[in-house]
């Protein structure tokens, strides 16, 4: 009792303080943006399993019972509707089914008023809208007395109850309409009122979902974002309505929620075993975490991580967002110095919102290629790698668009719809920290692909777990890559390098261990460009690995190119060049390739070292969304923006363990 | 206090006692904090505002903490949720009596969409009739309509290979097909992702894999025979149509579902207009020309 009194004035004093700043924070609350990994032997295939799939005498056509994947499926893991609190905000007007309307590849009208449409449908959305603030009506539950009460009510009520739903509607809401509706009663059973935002949100990607067709995922974002450092995940359920509406997604503000992934892992933990369910963890915008989301030491705590730590985060965080809106966050030209590709759409000013600025030892804890390499030093002292994770791409866009094509790109939020002003307004600014981000830094990017036998929620879901996925920052590339012992150049060379890769190896995502006596990894890699798009430059293959004396190691090599070039004296293959005319926004095909393949053996390989190796397809130059938005409206661009963009995919490893 | 020590030992006693009693804290705190509130609080302060946290909103928190952790709260966690609650509804009140809810774009904007959420009727509520949806699917048959589909065999030459000889390496590999119809046609054309075989597959799935203009020109390719070239984005392609079927327009019992949709999203989008139309009734609206401003849509 006294201590509530006193906590009363206390909280009487803090709110005249508070007041003033809440005024002078206010500015940032409207801008504030917003808002995985283990050995699973899903991926790994023995001869014995092969053998039985492709059945040594084969029928005329090879492709009966083939039970691979034959095209990748693509979508967006990442977007937020108007449902998300920020977006909102931001004047966001399209909901979860505009969403998915569009992504379907239907004609919309975007928030800002003008049409949209994609160049083609999408395979799969994800509309993963923030979980705090989600619900509008949190109350659901309290409402029923009162509802009763009112004699307009119990009308309602009964006539809802005796199956006149629709009447119902009508009535209340032409009482809407004429501003006669009780006020107690908007928790009326039938009213979109009496479901959360939540329920909605699942309501929606049920009737959209179309199994074979179109997938729409159930999923949210757990946008954990204290003091401005982005540790946010989105997380995503491979089930139906049935099971997601029984819970509540997890928040991030207590008491109800927590900021610590620690304790997002346990909320995944009791969805499982108490629904039968399956969810999984996707992190993204490490390049905004400020040196937070990939700890070696845990910020929470000050302590290193421990044995649950990188068992727990391996086995729910399956996948990064490792390119987006908001940067590109494979890897930071500090941490590879000798990478010339490295320097790509980066965000490295600060965290989210801009209120502390980045300090170098910060970026080894941001990027996804250092965690990969951190992530094998914490197998080797822990026993399990935290950051043992595969490769997507999403846009974090917060429109209902998920638009991410560099000539039809409708912007992170809202203001940033296609519009004459764009190219010069500022998106962040930070007036104590002096940190300013443009419009024109973010980013056109990107799409997640994934190898998924069928277009459903539980195969799209199932290829994530196993990480047969890659990223892509906006085009179509169909990327295979393949790991194991005995490619030679001849599997190349065949008319379905898939099958030889499925025949002989494990795909992207998956484990090589063992090395027989004598043998080093080959790789069979194969890229074909986005059939509307632009030609391949290269494709590479990054490495990375752990020497004797435990420090980690990387090396990107050239693998397979367009055109006539040669490596210099330095190794390094020539640039292909560009064909980009800035003043029109357009190129030509006329350099790089159409389509790459090749097969790759590690030249320095020791049987003795952890590594891990990804392939990065790197498309020609072509024209950035700036160079469009300039040629359309007539615009100017501000001085230093960049015009020209070098698109590019990257694939989840394959991992070598000793 | 020195002036207690000239008394006797017996009322240092007492008065120690009293000093441990809570309920003397308690009183000496109360009188300190109501002297304060009386000079700083507002004047004319009554009886303090009443927030009655009933038993039906701690069982809702209690009904939300279960939901998003799959089991009920202990007493502490119950009590946490509370306080924050009793914090929370505190900070309102004051807020609201400040005024912070006034022109304020965020909350504007959040009212405004509580307003269109909780007046969108949900499809639920929207029960259409047979006859509306044949009706609706009569009126708008390109929504619904089966792409045209087509199976077919193709042999890619990659141009970067071929070179300027690209046009007569086509034209072997058509005469070797024709001439030898046992041949098998994946010893011929380049290695490549795309697929050597589709079985009945859309147009607009085919435009995803080889691009639209192949999609087309695929779609009207003669069946059973080896003929080409046809041009994709990466070059030509030597096809042999198997099959096409005609798209058509499904009958209801096949596109249920999405004609619901689709007829419940237009009915959203007429009820939405028309409720706006109503409470525009309610208002006169005057728009202030702005002197030299361009009416701009």
């Amino acid at each position: 009792m006294l201590s509530k009194l006193f906590g009363r004035t206390v909280d009487l004093v803090c709110t005249a303080l508070l007041t003033c700043a809440l005024a002078a924070g206010f500015s940032t609350t409207t801008r504030a943006a917003d808002p995985t990994l283990e050995g699973s032997d899903v991926g790994t295939l023995d001869k014995a399993k092969v053998e039985k799939v492709f059945s040594t005498k084969p029928a005329y056509s090879p492709y009966v019972g083939r039970n691979f994947p034959t095209r990748p499926l693509f979508g967006d893991t990442h977007l937020h509707t108007a449902a998300s609190f920020d977006a909102g905000a931001f004047g966001a007007r399209l909901g979860p089914r505009d969403a998915l309307r569009f992504a379907r590849g239907d004609e919309v009208t975007a928030s800002s008023g003008q049409p949209a449409k994609l160049s083609r449908p999408l395979d799969f959305l994800v509309v993963a809208d923030h979980s705090d603030n989600m619900g509008f009506f949190p109350d659901l539950l309290a409402g029923k007395p009162e509802l009763l009460a009112d004699p307009t009510g119990k009308k309602w009520y009964d006539m809802i109850k005796s199956g006149q739903g629709a009447a119902a509607a009508i009535d209340i809401i032409t009482s809407f309409s004429h501003g006669t509706f009780p006020k107690d009663l908007v928790y009326v059973p039938g009213t979109r009122a009496y479901k959360s935002a939540w329920q909605d949100n699942i309501a929606a990607a049920e009737e959209f979902n179309d199994p074979g067709r179109f997938t729409a995922f159930i999923g949210y974002e757990w946008t954990s974002n204290t003091d401005g450092n982005n540790l946010h995940r989105n997380v995503i359920f491979r089930d139906n309505g049935d099971k997601a509406s029984q819970v509540e997604p997890f928040v991030t503000m207590k008491p109800f929620g927590s900021d610590n992934p620690r304790d997002l892992w346990k909320w995944m933990t009791a969805y499982e075993q108490k629904t039968g369910g399956s969810v999984l963890a996707i992190a993204h915008n490490g390049n905004l975490s400020n040196g937070r989301m990939f700890p070696i030491i845990e910020s929470f705590t000050g302590k290193a991580v421990d044995k649950e730590y990188v068992e727990q985060r391996a086995k729910w965080e399956r996948l990064v967002e490792a390119t987006q809106t908001k940067g590109d966050g494979e890897t930071h030209p500090a941490l590879s110095p000798n990478d010339e590709f490295a320097n790509f759409e980066r965000w490295d000013f600060g965290n989210l919102d801009g209120s502390v600025a980045k300090t170098p030892d910060m970026l080894e804890f941001e990027y996804a290629r250092s965690a990969l390499k951190n992530g094998l030093k914490l197998e080797n002292q822990l026993g399990a790698n935290p950051y043992k994770f595969g490769m997507v791409g999403s846009s974090d866009a917060h429109t209902g668009l998920s638009a991410l094509e560099e000539d039809n790109f409708f912007g992170k939020t809202t203001p940033q719809e296609p519009s004459p002003d764009r190219i010069s307004a500022t998106f962040i600014g930070n007036p104590e920290t002096g940190i300013k981000v443009m419009d024109w830094q973010v980013s056109s990017s990107g799409y997640a692909a994934v190898w998924a036998n069928e277009n459903t929620r539980a195969s799209i879901w199932d290829a994530m777990q196993r990480k047969e996925t890659y990223a892509t920052t906006g085009p179509r590339m169909a990327v295979r890559f393949f790991g194991g012992w005995d490619f030679e150049q001849a599997d190349a060379q065949t008319r379905s390098p898939a099958m030889a890769g499925y025949a002989k190896g494990v795909p992207m995502g998956g484990d090589l261990s063992h090395a027989p006596d004598g043998k080093v990894p080959s790789f069979l890699v194969a890229a074909l460009r986005d059939p509307i798009g632009a030609n391949l430059d290269r494709i590479q293959i990054v490495k990375g690995w752990l020497d004797a004396e435990g420090d980690a190691h990387e090396q990107v090599y050239d693998v397979v190119w367009g055109g006539d070039r040669k490596p210099g004296a330095d190794g390094k293959l020539p640039p292909v060049g560009n064909t980009v005319d800035v003043a029109n926004a357009i190129w030509t095909n006329t350099i790089g390739a159409p389509e790459l393949i090749a097969v790759w053996k590690d030249p320095q390989f020791d049987a003795s070292q952890r590594a891990f190796y990804y392939a990065r397809v790197i498309e020609i130059p072509t024209p950035r969304w700036t160079a469009y938005d300039a040629k359309r409206f007539g615009v100017k661009p501000l001085s230093g923006t960049e015009m020209i963009v070098t698109e590019r995919a990257y694939t989840s490893p394959i991992w070598y363990t000793p | 206090m020195p002036q207690y020590h000239a008394t006797s030992a017996t009322k240092g006693i007492l008065l120690k006692r009293l000093f441990r009693e809570p309920l003397f804290h308690f009183l000496a705190l109360a009188l300190v904090i109501l002297a304060v509130y009386g000079i700083l609080g507002p004047t004319g302060a009554g009886k303090p505002d009443a927030i009655v946290v009933t038993a039906s909103k701690i069982e809702q928190f209690a009904a939300v903490f279960a939901k998003t952790w799959q089991r009920p709260p202990s007493p502490q966690e119950l009590k946490g949720l509370i306080d924050d609650y009793v914090k929370e509804e505190i900070f309102v009140r004051e807020a609201l009596a400040l005024g912070l809810d006034k022109d304020d774009t965020v909350i504007r904007r959040r009212l405004r969409l509580k307003m269109e959420f909780m007046n969108d009727v949900g499809a639920d509520a929207l029960a259409p009739t047979d006859a509306d949806l044949e009706a609706y699917l009569t009126a708008h048959p390109d929504k619904f309509a089966v792409d045209p589909m087509t199976a077919f065999q193709q042999i890619f030459l990659n141009p970067e290979r071929h070179g300027d000889k690209i046009a007569q390496d086509v034209a072997a590999i058509l005469h070797v097909l024709r001439a030898n119809p046992a041949t098998d046609p994946t010893t011929l054309g380049d290695a490549s992702l795309l697929p050597s075989e589709l079985p009945l597959t859309g147009t607009t799935s085919i435009g995803e894999i080889f691009g639209p203009e192949f999609a087309d020109a695929i779609g009207k390719a003669e069946p059973g025979m080896w003929t080409g070239p046809i041009m994709s984005s990466f070059g030509p392609h030597v096809v042999y149509v198997s099959e096409h079927k005609a798209g058509r327009v499904p009958a209801l019992g096949e596109v249920r579902d999405a004609v619901t949709r689709e007829w419940g999203n237009d009915k959203r989008k007429k009820l939405d207009d028309a409720r706006l139309n109503a409470l525009l009734k309610r208002y006169q609206v005057t728009i202030e020309g702005v002197p030299g401003a361009g009416a701009d849509p």
